[in-house]
């Protein structure tokens, strides 16, 4: 090794002329060297101490092990030095050998105990008397032994007590608290010591092995004194690494001291400060990838209230003071209370002040922002401008007189063609016929039950009327009567030669007074309807004046009849009607029929007996209808307070839906030649409009609130049953729930 | 036919996301959503229809627009939040074991997130940011006055209200604080800075405490986007006048409670300010434009030349120096020469409008009992020198018994003067005592206000705000309320004569003439006839005049009633949106109205009550 030294010394030299890394080389040498001499030292001196081995293991091998265990603790105090050594012979299978001198040649020798021919085994074991082994004893459950000893002789099992012997037991034998079931022999058994010291060790958390020292002397097997290997274990020479320092190593390393030299690296990285630099942010024009969130909208600013000396006015009073301390701190308009201070130094600190800016960021995190458009418009300009009633002139302003009924509800008005004389009837049964200039009567029938309607034939020649009572129809000729048009009426209703009947015979009866009982009084031509189809409740006319239709309500047939005067003849213009059929309407001009049912408004084409139209209106029960004179326009009142206007050219939907009366509707009319409308209600009022239609198609219809009339009563809670213009004048005559039928003038 | 459509693929369905959901994308703890949703100024949206944004459920929930969370989850302050969260456990754990150079290097290098690009992002522009910075302005002022504990360290109190002194400074440097208001709140200010209108409260000067009902956390997360806010803000605004930012802070005046005074503005001087700067010589001596503007003001304000400018050059110059630089006490910055001040900054000034100088001639001294940060921002804001006694802080620019002193602010009632030298009185005499409302009032006025009604111990008048009410609200200032009410009572006697009269009429003979009177109102030439008929009836001139305004009254309240009546019927024309649109107005209207009745009858109830109090004494 020495010799080999010096030649890799000056190859070193060759490679690398670093003087550190050849100062590191030296010393690595002389290390070497330094350990080779004291190898040799240790070597010589091992020798002598070998021959103490041999007594300690003797000692430790004569004592028994309960005495052993017992004197632990002083058997390690003598055996410290030598443990270390020794504490292996458990590891030897055979026992240790004595060196003595030969007698014979005078040399050392190894001399080995005798070894004995019993088994170096448990005594436990010894006795056990059962000898099966450490296999499951449920085997032998059923088995009256327990086992086999040695002999293979069965071991019987012993008897075993019950409870009370076992109990009995515990108290009787004083070892009976450190004894345990063995389940070898089936009973119990005393633990010996060793099993209660295990016990008691595990108890204490200590290591179950008694022998176990933790403490033990670290045994030096290849260093320490005389340990030392002088022959290296692989004979390849000495890798260059173990004295040659890397050069990538060294690389690195340079790079680092470039580095701190540089100063790109310090020996304490500073402080990361969480203090921000300030510096132009907005000199840059760059865009931001998104649009910023909508601003927030700014706080209220303060108002007088909130001076600290508002002027006295501001200040609350007790009771609003109360009111306030009352409510929720949510539904309060403002969340101060004003208070005056006379001069600033008496001002206190306001106590809600982190309340409301945390309230106030609240709002600007948690609550959605929407963009609402503030109208900043006056709202009258929201009421439609329409021409001033004023200049619509005429219609009806006041009431111009009353013509009353005593016996209950005037229920229908009718006006004569000529809008001289006016008939109404109420529920007492009561027909009168007045002139509607005066209101004096001037004829008054009297029939049985209640009268649902009254109609004038719109015929000039002819003049009768035609009056709805239950399940009847009649016709009356009204008194003074010129000789002309009397003739002619009495030739029409009572015709010397009956028309022939028509091929089907129709339920409905026409009856005639016979000329011998004929009087004023009494109706000159009665149409029986089918019995239980209710009263007509309308009668309306075919502008003819040949066809009239009567709806009945409350039976329980079909409701609609058409009756033709000419031929006394009457029939069911439906089959079968889908839901109660509540008006119905003749078009003025075409053959066309308005059958007006809950809900719906259907049009049939009465020539080619097909359904031309259903109008919807929307309203949930209909309670009347009117078309205009010009047959393109109807009107629909409902008893949901609303009136629907359709024009018929148009949609199905209503052009102008208008709800104005506070209850439902009654009755609605057009004016036959004024632009004039009105309809009542059972709020007692009877709103007039002015509704113009124009012949131009591009114009809506014009439809002017004219004028409230009031001054029918409300009873029970019916209001003006129905209304009617007269022909010729803009006038019109109402009849009320109070009995009263009143004549509206301009 | 086309794509089948699934349900919940497009429209608002994907447009939304409710809260859960989006933390849940997220990956990160509501608290941390939360804070994100502060710091960029993301907020809940309304959907037009709920059940379509969640689901079919209508459930109260929050929906955020999923553009914005998903714009989120790129954010680099979410990922320096996680970050946070890895440094809080790796800290725990360290401190846990008891590592405490471990714990002691983590917490060095802990993470810390900034705001520079959130501002950037949600503030494009600086006006933007400008217009936004009265919440911010609000905080700070707020933060600045608590006191600072366990939750509040007492490094961010320190910079609010080093914030709030540099608002304060700029304010008064540009002297742009137009209104002010003393509330039972605080004090609202509102400057108009770039054209924006700035409105900020400040409470009074007593100690808060946080309520246990407020998130601290919330508040502490918006303040820190406010401070990092009003920082880049404050920069901006300080480069732009050319002042130096952050001002340098003088501790030892600091410390001895000099407030804002602590701040000195430093121009910056930068090399470009040399061509812009101008100076000529006259006659060996260098006049610079600051020179030239003094003489402009000179001649200018020679008519109303006031005592201290005429009585010497030294103590004027200060004075005029205040616009530039804010450093009241003489200090070796203030010596520098004058040349180095821009001249074409200054000539700008010039033109300022008068109510910014509204009390540059004046110098206030503010009594120990009032709010000295108040009324010396106030003050100084407009121009004025303010003083104050030792015990309101140090850095008093002039001492207590400076003669040019002319106003007192002072708020404590009035004492005996009775052993006072005959220096003393003759210095009470020469000075103005006035209470602190008078500054405000001024202020809000526009103009100096007599200084009688607010002198010691006298009764205030209402301190009103100076920025108004809605439109047609009850006016406090305006006093028609007396000539209303006389005008009601005149009324309703006209009325109880007007029934006598025409009770008189059935006897007389003039009821034919009225008659014609009547028609004849509202129509010139009728009138004249009418009058004409009057006079031939014998009636002399004044009862006509008297009788047409009578009928003239009467036959306008007819007019009305037929309007409304008309308007009314009108509204059955209207369609139920346009009703229910009419009705909201009015209702609104009306509550407006019976808000101002209210006020009006308190206030001729006050003034009736007043009359008989005066009548019974006198």
């Amino acid at each position: 090794m020495a010799a080999s030294d010096p030649q890799k010394h000056s190859k070193k030299r060759k490679q690398v002329e670093d003087e550190p890394d050849t100062h590191i080389h030296q010393n690595a040498v002389q290390l070497e060297m330094l350990t080779d001499d004291e190898d040799g030292a240790e070597i010589s001196s091992d020798d002598g101490e070998a021959d103490e081995f041999p007594e300690i293991d003797t000692g430790s091998d004569s004592e028994e092990d309960f005495d052993a265990e017992d004197n632990e603790d002083e058997d390690e105090d003598e055996e410290d030095d030598s443990d270390g050594l020794d504490s292996d012979a458990s590891l030897h299978v055979f026992p240790k050998a004595k060196t003595v001198t030969s007698d014979i040649t005078g040399k050392p020798k190894r001399v080995y105990p005798e070894i004995e021919p019993d088994y170096d085994s448990d005594s436990s074991t010894e006795d056990a008397p059962n000898r099966v082994g450490n296999v499951p004893m449920h085997w032998y459950d059923d088995l009256p032994h327990i086992g086999y000893d040695i002999n293979g002789k069965k071991v019987l099992r012993p008897a075993r007590g019950d409870e009370l012997d076992k109990f009995l037991a515990t108290v009787e034998d004083p070892n009976a608290w450190i004894s345990a079931f063995d389940k070898n022999l089936q009973m119990d058994k005393p633990l010996t010591n060793e099993e209660l010291d295990i016990i008691r060790r595990l108890y204490q958390n200590e290591n179950p092995d008694a022998s176990y020292d933790p403490y033990e002397p670290m045994v030096e097997w290849f260093t320490g004194k005389g340990k030392e290997e002088i022959m290296p274990l692989s004979a390849a020479p000495e890798p260059k690494r173990r004295w040659i320092s890397s050069k990538w190593e060294k690389q690195k390393i340079m790079k680092i001291v470039r580095a701190i030299r540089q100063g790109r690296i310090v020996p304490n990285k500073p402080k990361s400060t969480n203090k921000l630099e300030f510096y132009a942010i907005w000199s840059d024009q760059s865009s931001t990838p998104h649009e910023p969130p909508p601003p927030a909208p700014k706080p209220h600013l303060p108002t007088n209230s909130e001076s600290y000396n508002p002027p006295e006015e501001y200040l609350p009073t007790d009771e609003e003071r109360k009111e306030w301390e009352e409510k929720d701190p949510e539904d309060r308009e403002r969340d101060y209370l004003p208070q005056k201070y006379s001069s600033l130094r008496l001002v206190p600190a306001y106590n809600n002040f982190i309340k409301e800016r945390f309230s106030r960021q609240l709002d600007l995190y948690l609550a959605p922002r929407v963009q609402r458009v503030k109208l900043n418009i006056d709202p009258k300009s929201l009421i439609p401008k329409l021409p001033s009633p004023s200049t619509l002139k005429p219609f009806p302003n006041y009431k111009s007189l009353t013509f009353s009924h005593t016996k209950g509800r005037a229920r229908c008005v009718s006006i004569s063609p000529d809008g001289a004389w006016a008939a109404s009837g109420d529920e007492g049964g009561t027909v009168s016929i007045w002139e509607v200039n005066v209101g004096r009567e001037v004829k008054r029938w009297q029939f049985k039950g209640k009268i649902g309607a009254v109609e004038w034939c719109p015929r000039t020649d002819v003049c009768y009327i035609v009056v709805g009572i239950e399940e009847e129809i009649h016709f009356l000729i009204p008194p003074n009567l010129p000789d002309s048009v009397y003739l002619l009426t009495k030739s029409l209703l009572a015709p010397a030669t009956l028309p022939p009947s028509p091929a089907t015979p129709s339920p409905v009866k026409w009856e005639t007074v016979s000329s011998d009982t004929r009087s004023i009084d009494l109706p000159i031509l009665s149409v029986h309807l089918p019995p239980s189809s209710g009263t007509p409740t309308q009668i309306t006319w075919h502008r003819r004046g040949d066809y009239v239709a009567s709806v009945s309500t409350g039976g329980s047939q079909s409701a609609v009849w058409m009756h033709q005067i000419s031929r006394r003849h009457s029939q069911a213009p439906f089959k079968k009607v889908k839901g109660s059929v509540q008006a119905v309407l003749f078009h003025p001009t075409k053959p066309h029929f308005f059958v007006a049912t809950q809900q719906y408004i259907r049009i049939y084409n009465l020539a080619e007996q097909h359904l031309l139209k259903t109008l919807t209106p929307g309203i949930k029960w209909i309670s009347s209808m009117d078309v205009h004179p010009s047959g393109d326009h109807l009107i629909v009142g409902g008893y949901d307070r609303k009136l629907c206007w359709f024009d018929l050219e148009l949609s199905d939907k209503p052009y102008k839906s208008l709800r104005y009366h506070t209850r439902a509707i009654r009755s609605v009319h057009f004016h036959p030649t004024y632009p004039l409308l009105a309809s009542s209600s059972d709020d007692g009022s009877i709103q007039i409009f002015h509704a113009r239609v124009y012949n131009d198609l591009l114009t809506d219809p014009l439809i002017v609130p004219l004028k409230i009339l009031r001054g029918h009563h409300v009873q029970d809670g019916l209001g003006v049953l129905q209304v009617r213009w007269c022909n010729r004048q803009p006038w019109l005559l109402s009849g009320g729930a109070d009995g009263n039928v009143a004549v509206w003038c301009t | 036919m086309g794509r089948i459509r699934q349900k919940g693929k497009a429209g608002a369905a994907r447009a939304y996301i409710t809260r859960t959901a989006a933390v849940k994308k997220l990956q990160c703890s509501l608290a941390d959503f939360r804070r994100l949703c502060i710091l960029k100024g993301i907020f809940p949206r309304e959907p037009k229809n709920k059940k379509k944004a969640n689901k079919g459920s209508s459930a109260p929930t929050s929906f955020y627009y999923t553009k914005d969370i998903a714009y989120l989850a790129h954010e680099p302050v979410l990922k320096k939040l996680r970050e946070h969260k890895a440094f809080a456990k790796k800290l725990s754990r360290a401190l846990g074991r008891g590592e405490w150079s471990s714990a002691k290097s983590l917490e060095e290098n802990k993470p810390v997130y900034r705001l520079d690009h959130i501002i950037k992002e949600r503030y494009p522009t600086f006006v933007d940011a400008l217009r936004d910075i009265d919440d911010a302005l609000c905080m700070i002022y707020l933060f600045a006055s608590l006191p600072s504990g366990q939750r509040l360290p007492s490094e961010l109190v320190e910079n609010c209200a080093r914030l709030s002194a540099e608002w304060q400074l700029y304010i008064m440097h540009s002297q742009s604080l137009r209104k002010a208001f003393l509330s039972i709140k605080g004090v609202y200010y509102q400057a108009e800075v770039m054209d924006q209108t700035i409105t900020w409260l400040v409470p009074y000067q007593f100690t808060q405490n946080i309520p246990s009902d407020v998130d601290v956390r919330v508040m502490l997360t918006f303040l820190e986007l406010y401070q990092t806010l009003l920082g880049f803000v404050f920069f901006k605004l300080y480069t732009d006048v050319g002042l130096v930012y952050p001002p340098p802070l003088d501790v030892k005046k600091y410390e001895a409670a000099a407030g804002v005074g602590a701040f000195s503005l430093q121009e910056a001087s930068h090399p470009s300010s040399a061509l812009v700067h101008k100076t000529v010589e006259i006659d060996g001596r260098k006049i610079s434009g600051k020179d030239v503007r003094q003489t402009i003001k000179a001649i200018t304000a020679s008519s109303d030349i006031d005592m201290d400018s005429v009585s010497n050059l030294q103590t004027s110059v200060p004075e005029e120096n205040q616009d530039e630089d804010f450093v009241l006490q003489p200090s070796t910055k203030s010596t520098e020469p004058d040349t180095s001040l821009p001249t074409l900054k200054t000539l700008e000034s010039l033109p300022e409008p008068i109510s910014t100088t509204l009390f540059a001639p004046y110098t206030f001294l503010l009594s120990r009992e009032t709010s000295r940060s108040i009324f010396e921002f106030l003050v100084r804001s407009f121009g004025g020198k303010v003083g104050w006694p030792a015990s309101s802080g140090g850095g008093s620019p002039i001492d207590e018994n400076d003669p040019s002193i002319t106003h007192v602010i002072i708020d404590r009632p009035p004492h005996s003067y009775k052993s006072e030298s005959a220096e003393e009185k003759e210095r009470r005499l020469r000075r103005k005592y006035v209470q602190p409302q008078w500054v405000v009032d001024c202020i809000n006025a526009g103009k100096i206000l007599l200084e009688e009604h607010y002198a010691q111990g006298q009764t205030l008048p209402p301190h009103i705000s100076p920025f108004g009410e809605y439109e047609g609200a009850y006016d406090p200032a305006a006093g028609p309320l007396g000539a209303q009410a006389e005008l009601e009572e005149s009324d309703s006697e006209a009325e109880s004569g007007e029934e006598a009269d025409e009770k008189d009429d059935v006897d007389t003979g003039d009821h034919r003439l009225k008659k014609t009177l009547k028609d004849a109102v509202g129509d010139p030439s009728a009138l004249r006839t009418a009058e004409l008929a009057a006079e031939a009836a014998g009636m002399d001139y004044d009862a006509f005049e008297k009788e047409v305004g009578k009928l003239g009254k009467k036959t306008k309240r007819e007019q009305v009633k037929v309007d409304n009546a008309e308007e009314d019927m009108n509204k059955m024309m209207m369609s139920n949106r346009q009703r229910k649109l009419y009705e909201k107005m009015k209702h609104s209207q009306q509550k407006k109205e019976t808000e101002r009745n209210i006020l009006e009858a308190k206030k001729r109830a006050l003034i009736k009550q007043k009359r008989k109090e005066t009548k019974g004494s006198s």
